[in-house]
C-alpha cells in the first residue's frame, strides 16, 4: 500500500440532510503511480461524488483515502488548506465554461493555484507557459477571456490549470461529456500524450460514463454501479470478458460500429441478472 | 461609463443633470451671484428679472444664490448616508455567505428588524437622542439604508459562491478572503452600484424631507428642503420660491433613477436570473 | 434538471418481452456477448417500392439566419414508409435545423431561402401556422433530447399526456385516460397507472422520453423524428429506446429519422444514413455500404475518431 498514489479503502458518503442517503458504499480503489483509471458509472452511481471525495469536498462516513501514503479524510480547516495548496492532487471538472471564472484572463486563470500558494512570479510564469504547451494552447488565445475559445480550448486550459501546481494525481470529471465531437478527440488526445510523456509522474483517474473515451486512455477501469465497485481489472480484459452482469449489460448496451449487439433478450436477462 | 453612455437619450440626459448637480454641488457657494443670507426687504417677493434670474423670497433673498448654496449640503448628506449604508451593508452582506450558520441567522434577523422601522421616525428620533443636527439624522438614515444592501449583496454574494469556478478555486486551497477579493467582489460590484445609485436619490428625498420639517439645520442656513418650507406659505404670490427647490430636488433625485436603471441594464445586473436560463449541454450524471 | 437515475427511483421496469423457450434465464459466463459482423437489425425493407411517394422529402433546401448568412446550402432528403434513415452531424451541421424546418418551427429570424419542404406530396415551404398545425404531430412527429424540459413539473404526466391526445389527436375527454393507459402498453411500460400518476422529478430520463415518444405518436403519425433522443440518457436506458424506436418502425410502419452526432447510434438502427456537415449532406447511402466503404474524408473521420477511441478495437471489429 505505501507503493500506491491513491488507496481508497472501505469509503462509506452519505449525502444530502435528513434523510441523509448513503450514496458510496465500502468503496475500495488502488491507483498507482503513474496509472490511468477510468471510472465508469451511470447516473446514480456515486462517481462523481467518489471523485469529489478525493478532493475533500465531502465529509467520508467511514474507511479512509491514503494519498502518497498519507490520510487525507483527517484534514480540517486550515490543514486542508494547506494540504490544497501543496497541489498533489488536482482537479478537473466536467464543464470548462463554468469551471472558469468568466471576468478573468485564461492565463490569470491557469496561475490561480500557483498565485494562492504565493509561488514567486518568475517561476510562475515558467509553470504556466510549460503547462500551455504542454496542453497546446497558445500564448495569444490564453490572454483571452473564456467565453472567447472554443469548448476544447477551455477544456485544455482547465488541465493546464491542474498541471502548473506539478500534480502526482490528476482527477477529472467527465473531461469531455460538455464537448462536440471534435473538440472531444483532441482533449483525449491530449491526454493520452500527457500520460505517455510522464510516465509514473503522473497518476489520472478519469470518471465518465462513457466507457468508450475511457478505454482508449486508461490503464484499468473500475465499474461503479449504485455507489458500489462492481468491477476492477485491465480495460481490455474488462471490456472484451467482463464479469458482473452491470459490466456486461453495460458493454452490451454500447452501439458498436461494424458490430451487432446482444439482443434485447440478452441485454433483459443481464438486467434481471443484476438484481440477483 | 462607456456603456452608460451607450445606453440611450434619457440616460444620457440624465448624466449630464447629474454633472450639473455635481458641479453645483462642489462649487454652489462660490457660483452664487449674492450672499444668500443678504436680507432686503425693499425686494422682497421678485419675480424672475435680470438681476434676480429666480426672484427674491419673502425677505429679499435671492433665490438662486440660496439654491446653489443650499445645494452641497443636501447632496453631502444624502452622500453619507448612502456611504454608511453602503458599507454597514455590503460588508456584512458578503461577508454573511462564509459566515457560520449562527451568525448568518442573526445577521439576518437584524436585517428584518430595522427594515420594519420607518425612515423619517427613526432619523427623527435618533437626531432627538443625539442632538439636533443633519449629520446624526443621516447617519441613521444610512443604518437604515443598510439592510438593503446587505440583501442585495448577500443575494449577489451566493449566486456566486455556488459557482463552479469558486469551487475550483477552493480545490487549489483558496482562503475565504481570496474567494471574496480575487471572484466575488467584481461579480457584486455591479449589483451594488445600481443599489447604491438608487439609495442616493432615496437618501436625497429623506435629506429634504427632514430640512423640510426643520429637523437638523439650523435656520437661515439655506438647504432645498428648508427652501421650500419657508417659501411654502408665498406658493400663490411668487411662485418661483418654493417651486425651483422643488425642481431641483426633483430633478435630481429623478435623473439619479434613471441612472440607476440605466447602470442596471448595462452592467446585466439580472445575471442571476439570466444565468438560470441560460441553455447548456444537459449533464449525465446530475445525481451522482 | 436533476432526474433520478434508471436504476435508483424506477422500480418500473419496461416489460421484458415473454421469453421464448430455449434461452437461458442467466447468460452463462463465457457466453461472448457479440458477434462480429454487420447486419441490418431490423427486417429488411428493401423490398418497398422505390416509386412509392416519399411522406417526407426535402429538395435543395436552403435555409438562412435573418442577416442573410446562409446557414443550409440545399440538402435533398427522402424518407419513405417503413424506412429508417439516420442523420449524423455535429453541432452547426444542419440537422437540427432539418428537423425543424420540416416540423415548421424554425427559430425566430430564420427561415426557409430555397428549394421545397414535400409533406406526403404537399408542399408545405410556404405553408402558414394554421396548415402547420394540421400536419405537425398528425404526419410528422418528433421527441427532442431534454425530455424534462419539454413537460410541465407541475402537473402529473398522465395529464400532459391526455391533453396531448384531447388537443392534437381530438379523442374525447371520457376517453383519453384510457388511450393514455393503452399508448404507454404498447410501448412496453409495466405498472403504466402508476407512471401516469407521477410528476416529472419523480420519473427518469429514459421514463420521461418514453412518454415524450407516447405524446409524439398520441395522432399516429407516418414519421417520427428523434432529434438527439438518446443523447442525454445513460448507455444502458440509451439501448432499451432505441430498441423501442426500432419496434415502432416495424409495429407502426412508420418511418424513422434518427438524428445523432454518434455514428454508432445511428448505424446501430438505421438501414440508410446521410452525413452532414456545415450545412450540406457529404455523404449518403446505405449504412452497411458508407460504414465499410465511406467516400468523403470527414466520414472517414468519424469512422477513425471511433477505431481510435471507441470500445471497436476491444471487440473485434472489423473497423
Amino acid at each position: 500500500m505505501s507503493a500506491s498514489l491513491l488507496a481508497v479503502q472501505g469509503l462509506d458518503v452519505d449525502l444530502g440532510t435528513a434523510p441523509k442517503t448513503r450514496v458510496l458504499h465500502d468503496v475500495s480503489l488502488t491507483i498507482r503511480p503513474g496509472e490511468v483509471v477510468g471510472l465508469v458509472g451511470e447516473s446514480g452511481s456515486g462517481k462523481t461524488t467518489l471523485a469529489r471525495s478525493v478532493l475533500r469536498a465531502v465529509d467520508a462516513a467511514a474507511g479512509s483515502i491514503h494519498i502518497d501514503g498519507r490520510d487525507v479524510t483527517t484534514l480540517r480547516g486550515r490543514a486542508l488548506r494547506e494540504w490544497r495548496r501543496a497541489g498533489s492532487v488536482q482537479y478537473v471538472f466536467q464543464d470548462p465554461l463554468r469551471s472558469l471564472d468568466p471576468g478573468v484572463r485564461v492565463a490569470d486563470s491557469v496561475a490561480e493555484g500557483l498565485r494562492i500558494a504565493r509561488i514567486p512570479r518568475a517561476e510562475q510564469e515558467r509553470r504556466v507557459n510549460a503547462a500551455l504547451a504542454e496542453v497546446g494552447l497558445e500564448h495569444d488565445l490564453a490572454e483571452r477571456l473564456p467565453s472567447r475559445l472554443s469548448g476544447g480550448q477551455r477544456q485544455r486550459a482547465a488541465i493546464a490549470r491542474a498541471l502548473v501546481m506539478h500534480p502526482r494525481l490528476l482527477v477529472l470529471d467527465e473531461p469531455v461529456s460538455a464537448l462536440d465531437a471534435a473538440s472531444r478527440d483532441r482533449v483525449i488526445r491530449s491526454l493520452i500524450v500527457l500520460r505517455e510523456a510522464r510516465q509514473t509522474d503522473l497518476g489520472m483517474l478519469v470518471i465518465s460514463h462513457d466507457i468508450g473515451s475511457l478505454a482508449a486512455l486508461s490503464d484499468r477501469l473500475v465499474v461503479l454501479y449504485r455507489g458500489r465497485v462492481v468491477e476492477d481489472g485491465p480495460t481490455r480484459r474488462v471490456v472484451a470478458a467482463p464479469q458482473h452482469p452491470y459490466t456486461r449489460l453495460l458493454i452490451a448496451s454500447v452501439p458498436v460500429i461494424g458490430i451487432e449487439g446482444p439482443d434485447r433478450e440478452k441485454r433483459a436477462a443481464l438486467r434481471a441478472a443484476i438484481v440477483t | 461609463m462607456k456603456r452608460l453612455w451607450s445606453g440611450g437619450g434619457t440616460i444620457r440626459l440624465a448624466i449630464v443633470v447629474l454633472a450639473v448637480v455635481v458641479i453645483v454641488g462642489l462649487l454652489g457657494p462660490w457660483l452664487a451671484p449674492y450672499d444668500p443670507l443678504a436680507q432686503d426687504t425693499d425686494a422682497a417677493l421678485q419675480g424672475s428679472s435680470l438681476a434676480h434670474l429666480l426672484g427674491t423670497d419673502y425677505v429679499g433673498r435671492d433665490v438662486l444664490s440660496r439654491l446653489l448654496a443650499g445645494a452641497p449640503v443636501s447632496l453631502v448628506a444624502a452622500l453619507l448616508a448612502m456611504v454608511i449604508g453602503l458599507v454597514l451593508g455590503v460588508i456584512p452582506g458578503v461577508l454573511s455567505v462564509f459566515a457560520p450558520r449562527p451568525w448568518e441567522w442573526v445577521s439576518l434577523r437584524v436585517t428584518d428588524a430595522l427594515l420594519a422601522l420607518p425612515f423619517i421616525l427613526f432619523a427623527i428620533v435618533f437626531a432627538g437622542l443625539l442632538g439636533n443636527g443633519l449629520w446624526q439624522a443621516m447617519v441613521a438614515i444610512g443604518i437604515l439604508f443598510a439592510p438593503g444592501f446587505f440583501r442585495v449583496s448577500r443575494a449577489a454574494a451566493l449566486a456566486v459562491t455556488s459557482s463552479q469556478y469558486i469551487e475550483a478555486a477552493t480545490f487549489l486551497g483558496a482562503s475565504s478572503g481570496w474567494l471574496v477579493r480575487r471572484h466575488l467582489a467584481r461579480q457584486v460590484a455591479p449589483t451594488v452600484a445600481v443599489t447604491a445609485i438608487g439609495a442616493l436619490g432615496g437618501a436625497l428625498l429623506v435629506v429634504s424631507s427632514l430640512t423640510f420639517l426643520g429637523i437638523g439645520v439650523v435656520p437661515p442656513t439655506p438647504t432645498w428642503g428648508g427652501m421650500l418650507a419657508s417659501d411654502l406659505d408665498y406658493l400663490s404670490q411668487r411662485p418661483l420660491g418654493p417651486v425651483a427647490p422643488a425642481l431641483a430636488i426633483i430633478l435630481t433625485v429623478g435623473a439619479l433613477n434613471l441612472l440607476a436603471d440605466g447602470a442596471r441594464d448595462a452592467f446585466g445586473v439580472d445575471s442571476v436570473a439570466r444565468r438560470a436560463t441560460r441553455t447548456r449541454r444537459p449533464e449525465h450524471a446530475a445525481a451522482a | 434538471m436533476r432526474l433520478l437515475p434508471d436504476n435508483v427511483r424506477d422500480g418500473v421496469p419496461t416489460e421484458a418481452p415473454p421469453q421464448t423457450p430455449g434461452i437461458p434465464a442467466r447468460v452463462p459466463e463465457g457466453t461472448p456477448l457479440h458477434t462480429p459482423g454487420l447486419s441490418a437489425q431490423a427486417p429488411s425493407f428493401d423490398e418497398t417500392p422505390l416509386l412509392a411517394p416519399p411522406l417526407l422529402a426535402v429538395e435543395g433546401l436552403r435555409i438562412s439566419a435573418a442577416d442573410g448568412t446562409e446557414l443550409v446550402h440545399g440538402i435533398d432528403v427522402a424518407v419513405r414508409r417503413g424506412d429508417s434513415l439516420g442523420i449524423v452531424g455535429e453541432s452547426g451541421s444542419g440537422k437540427t435545423l432539418l428537423c425543424r424546418a420540416v416540423l415548421g418551427i424554425l427559430p425566430a429570424g430564420i427561415h426557409v431561402t430555397g428549394g421545397r419542404i414535400l409533406i406526403e406530396g404537399r408542399d408545405m415551404t410556404a405553408a402558414t401556422e394554421p396548415e402547420w398545425r394540421a400536419v405537425r404531430g398528425h404526419r410528422v412527429a418528433a421527441v427532442f433530447q431534454d425530455p424534462a424540459s419539454y413537460l410541465n413539473p407541475a402537473l402529473r404526466v398522465g395529464k400532459q399526456l391526455e391533453e396531448v391526445l384531447r388537443r392534437t389527436a381530438g379523442v374525447h375527454r371520457r376517453d383519453t385516460r384510457g388511450q393514455a393507459h393503452d399508448l404507454l402498453t404498447q410501448l412496453g411500460l409495466r405498472d403504466v397507472d402508476r407512471v401516469l400518476r407521477q410528476r416529472v422529478g419523480e420519473l427518469s430520463g429514459g421514463m420521461l422520453q418514453r412518454v415524450l415518444i407516447a405524446m409524439a405518436l398520441a395522432t399516429d403519425p407516418d414519421v417520427l423524428i428523434a432529434d438527439e433522443a438518446t443523447t442525454a440518457l445513460d448507455v444502458t436506458v440509451q439501448a432499451e429506446i432505441l430498441d423501442l424506436l426500432r419496434d415502432l418502425r416495424t409495429q407502426r410502419r412508420l418511418a424513422l429519422v434518427l438524428v445523432s452526432h454518434d455514428l454508432a447510434v445511428v448505424s446501430a438502427v438505421c438501414d440508410r444514413v446521410q452525413v452532414f456537415r456545415d450545412g450540406r449532406v457529404i455523404e449518403g447511402g446505405a449504412t452497411a455500404r458508407v460504414l465499410r466503404a465511406p467516400g468523403h474524408p470527414y466520414t472517414r473521420q468519424l469512422l477513425s475518431a471511433h477505431a481510435e477511441y471507441g470500445l471497436e478495437r476491444y471487440l473485434g471489429s472489423i473497423l
